[in-house]
């Protein structure tokens, strides 16, 4: 189960994945910095989201929503704006500089990181902020800290309550510090897809023994019932 | 030097002047432009049209107009001003002399 966004592109309503709809907004806002000094700006930008209107109506042939795959075909038909090429002539002998990094810089905000914590995501939160790859040392660290005197404990709730919990790809971008552009965001919904499909793994490796044991049990019945 | 660069920068020389010819025609809209470069593979990505159109108009060699449409918004058809028809003109004269000279200078390598 997934939950969609309902969204209004060049005059048209889709329904979109809410993955894919974070994937859509980090595009059109790349091409958007690419292009907010060149003249006609507005121009280029509802051209180009009407013709994404146009592709997406031609690749789900029926279909209501609009998943990541649509979107990655459509991005790959449209191109990224370092791959237009369409910069007049007379500059085009010096490659255009790559920029990567977007105008306004993300700095490294803090954040509960639940995922990859052990209570409230606070130590992790804080590995991720410091770019300490092991949370072990913070962990020690802070143990040390509530073993003598306790500060640690009360400094953990505190932060606890006042630092919020990294629930977007953005915010996880934003906790590593990382800048929020297109690439990472579809690298960091990735890494989660990667980590549920474990999660999923696991499930089953679990279930199936479990299946196994019954079996077995089943078996000394005789009465052959099966999952 | 890259290959691919110089092939895309030769590819980028003829932009202009093909999508030119290809709305001196009638009026177009952006897609079916899009269509015919594709089919000419003189573009790689559909991203490339769009900034150029948009250059060509502040140039004041394309124009366009809204027009209603069965299945949607209204949208954006493009024509040559008188501008762009002269533009167009003088292009082509240049891509006739350039093509003679390519022609002439690459005979032996071409034949071989």
């Amino acid at each position: 189960m997934k939950k969609t966004v309902s969204i209004n592109l060049g005059g048209f309503a889709f329904t979109i994945d809410e993955d894919a709809y974070v994937h859509l907004n980090g595009y059109l806002s790349t091409i958007e910095r690419h292009f907010s000094k060149s003249e006609g700006c507005e121009d280029i930008i509802s051209d180009i989201e009407y013709r994404i209107c146009e592709l997406f109506q031609e690749g789900m042939e029926g279909r209501q929503i609009i998943t990541q795959k649509d979107l990655n075909e459509v991005i790959k038909t449209m191109g990224r704006p370092e791959d237009f090429g369409a910069e007049p002539i007379e500059d085009g002998y010096t490659q255009p500089k790559k920029t990567d990094e977007p105008l306004i810089k993300t700095g490294k905000k803090l954040y509960r990181d639940k995922e990859h914590g052990m209570l409230g995501g606070v130590i992790a939160g804080l590995a991720a902020y410091f770019g300490v790859k092991n949370a072990l040392i913070l962990r020690l660290i802070w143990l040390v800290l509530a073993i003598s005197g306790g500060i640690g404990v009360a400094i953990y709730f505190i932060l606890w309550a006042v630092v919020p919990e990294a629930i977007t790809a953005s915010d996880k971008l934003a906790m590593k510090g990382e800048p929020i552009n297109v690439e990472n965001i579809a690298k960091t919904i990735e890494e989660e897809i990667d980590e549920l499909s474990k999660k999923i793994n696991d499930i089953s490796n679990g279930l199936s023994k479990k299946r196994n044991k019954k079996d077995d049990s089943s078996k000394s019945y005789g009465n052959g019932f099966t999952y | 030097m890259k290959l691919e660069n110089t092939k895309a920068q030769m590819r980028r020389g003829v932009l202009d002047l093909c999508v030119l010819s290809i709305i001196s025609g009638s009026e177009m809209y952006p897609s079916d432009i899009i269509g015919k470069l594709k089919e000419a593979k003189l573009i790689v990505v559909e991203g490339t049209l769009y900034p150029l159109l948009s250059r060509l108009k502040n140039s004041k060699l394309l124009d366009y107009n809204w027009r209603e449409s069965k299945s949607g918004p209204p949208r954006k058809y493009y024509s040559l001003t008188n501008e762009g028809t002269d533009f167009l003109g003088g292009l082509l004269g240049t891509w006739q002399e350039l093509n003679h000279a390519v022609n002439q200078s690459t005979k032996k390598v071409a034949t071989k």
